[in-house]
């Protein structure tokens, strides 16, 4: 390790060791589209440096129109460039491999990882793990109170309804147990048939093995090809829920939320499963 | 001009090659960093002087981009040194180490480290699961090889084709069933590359690549004699099966660690002792070490150009590699038939 790296080692143990750590990061990087989701939200413009490129697709992103325009769009999570931007923290995904993690490290950026995305309660943890690390809590807690709000008041929206049997298509895969796709069609009042069939996690689900299922509603992803190639679909366009027109389309960015958005998702779906009882807007905060 | 002469002049040429390539490979990036300064800060690291380059561009060069160029040097110099080794062994110019069968038994190690999680929560999971896949398909092509005693080349070849269709044959089950954001992070590795690695990587190939290639340069003559064929290496009192298992396990010693940092790299090992075997001659002694420079400098270029040409995201290795290799291979395989 050279001299300068050393050095910054050494001062990171000892800022630790004081307690300086604790300080906010002034400058914050984030390579996931969840984080960045919360960032634009909890923190201040000129804080924010690098989002992902995903940040101003409206397909992907609730935020798009929304980032500052001082904050760097990474194309990639590539590491010289954020070596460059010098952020004081860089927030990454579950996803991301210990190999390019032991790369910050040593490169001095210190990182903090999102977990725990997979269930409503995960997301607002992790909301609030990341307003802590860096150093919005208030801001995090106003999130996560509106987040607790919208689904609270859909919960008793949906108090006594009877619950339709919903099978997430994503030609071929599907949502078992584990998923933010199960946590959002059981919050939205629906019941995932992943889970009914005794998945786990996102995985291929036969076509036979779904028809059989009889699910009462198919759920894809608005503009993924998915619900056409469902019509299409020699055995599945056969199905009872195609024969009755029950599919359901939702916007992609919404669909994939994992951020404090994830509650809108799961109003906006409930709307869909639940006419007669959601109206399509979540309440005002 | 003499084969003496010529030989020469492809080593200087390879000499000069690969250093300047280093250098503008280590200059060119994301950030791009002045050369000169790249050499002063490299001289600096030697306690000669001080770097120029402030403490942005010296973690960019000694973090990231110093470990990542090397480790390209040593993947391409190991899977030449292979390639040479292979066509000599097998006596066929068009050799390389996809015969080896290891690189389907890294895949599904690597495959298996993603898919159980471990390549996210650990450091150098991946890399050390596809080396043990390596090497666990290379044990068992051996044990089965040698189920009915001494196995010909060829039976060690089909029983490497059939173990490494049995390897991908479960790697493709697992790619099915495993986690569609895992799979993002396998795909980059199945394709071949170089993103994300670091010293320790580097540390691995080069134990493996420098040791092993050490050890197959002292081959370097029974080798020669076992390219003029088994009758005529026995006769001369060389141990046949005895050298061939040994040339075999160092080549399997190299490819093994160099699939697990970096993927699959096709073509290098191919096109590199190919390309060379007119001006240096046949001989190992010449071939090896002039196959390893040169495959250095072509996967040194072409991570460059993989890095260099992807917009949203890095070019994979080895789609770099087959672009250059897969019509080279053609054109030798055509020019090998013209001439048969």
């Amino acid at each position: 390790m050279r001299v300068a790296q050393l050095t910054r080692a050494v001062v990171g143990i000892a800022c630790l060791a004081s307690g300086a750590a604790a300080d906010p990061p002034p400058r914050v990087a984030s390579l996931n589209l969840t984080s960045d989701e919360v960032l634009v939200d909890i923190l201040p413009p000129g804080r924010l440096v690098a989002v992902t490129r995903w940040a101003d697709d409206p397909d992907m992103s609730n935020v798009a129109g929304r980032v500052p325009a001082s904050a760097v769009r990474l194309p990639r999570a590539d590491l010289e460039r954020l070596i460059a931007l010098a952020p004081d923290l860089v927030v990454v995904s579950e996803f991301t491999d210990a190999d390019f993690l032991h790369l910050l490290d040593t490169s001095s950026l210190r990182h903090h990882r999102l977990r725990g995305l997979a269930s409503l309660d995960g997301i607002r943890e992790a909301i609030l793990e990341l307003g802590r690390v860096v150093g919005s809590d208030e801001a995090a807690a106003g999130l996560v109170r509106r987040y607790d709000a919208v689904l609270a008041q859909l919960a008793r929206r949906l108090e006594g309804t009877v619950r339709p049997r919903v099978l997430y298509w994503a030609d071929p895969h599907t949502a078992g147990t584990d998923t933010p796709f199960d946590a959002l069609i059981e919050a939205a009042g629906g019941s995932n048939v992943g889970r009914e069939l005794g998945l786990r996690g996102m995985v291929p689900i036969a076509a036979e093995r779904a028809f059989v299922a009889d699910p009462d509603v198919f759920l894809v992803s608005r503009g993924s090809g998915a619900a056409a190639a469902l019509r299409h679909h020699p055995l599945l366009s056969k199905a009872r829920a195609m024969g009755e027109g029950r599919i359901v389309e939702m916007p992609n960015a919404l669909l994939v939320a994992l951020s404090h958005h994830a509650a809108t998702a799961c109003w906006r779906l409930a709307s869909l499963l639940h006419p007669d009882r959601v109206p399509a807007e979540p309440p005002a905060p | 001009m003499t084969e003496t002469r010529r030989r020469r002049l492809a080593f200087l040429a390879l000499g000069a090659l690969l250093p300047l390539e280093l250098l503008v490979a280590a200059s060119l990036g994301s950030v791009p960093l002045p050369a000169l300064g790249v050499v002063r800060s490299l001289l600096a690291g030697l306690g000669l002087g001080t770097s120029p380059l402030g403490e942005t561009g010296e973690v960019i060069l000694w973090s990231v981009r110093l470990p990542r160029v090397l480790l390209a040097a040593l993947v391409g110099g190991g899977l030449a040194l292979v390639g040479a080794a292979l066509q000599s062994l097998f006596r066929n110019p068009l050799a390389d180490a996809g015969l080896l069968g290891v690189g389907p038994g890294a895949a599904l190690g690597a495959v298996l480290a993603v898919s159980f999680g471990w390549a996210h929560e650990r450091f150098l999971a991946l890399t050390l699961a596809a080396g043990v896949g390596a090497f666990a398909a290379l044990l068992l092509i051996y044990a089965l090889a040698h189920l009915g005693g001494r196995p010909s080349l060829q039976g060690l070849l089909l029983t490497g084709l059939a173990v490494g269709a049995l390897a991908a044959a479960a790697t493709a089950v697992l790619l099915v069933a495993i986690e569609e954001q895992r799979v993002r992070a396998v795909l980059f590795w199945l394709a071949g590359g170089l993103e994300g690695r670091g010293w320790e990587h580097a540390a691995i190939a080069g134990t493996f690549v420098l040791g092993g290639g050490a050890a197959l340069g002292l081959l370097a003559r029974p080798l020669d004699v076992l390219s003029l064929g088994e009758e005529e290496a026995a006769a001369l009192s060389l141990p046949v099966h005895a050298t061939r298992l040994a040339v075999f396990g160092l080549c399997a010693l190299i490819a093994g660690p160099v699939t697990a940092v970096a993927g699959a790299v096709p073509f290098v090992g191919l096109v590199a002792p190919h390309a060379l075997r007119p001006l240096v001659g046949p001989v190992s002694r010449h071939l090896l070490p002039a196959s390893f420079l040169a495959g250095a400098a072509l996967v040194v270029l072409a991570d460059l150009a993989a890095r260099s040409f992807g917009v949203h995201v890095e070019l994979p290795l080895g789609s770099v590699t087959a672009f250059v290799g897969a019509p080279y291979f053609l054109i030798a395989l055509r020019t090998q038939e013209g001439r048969g």
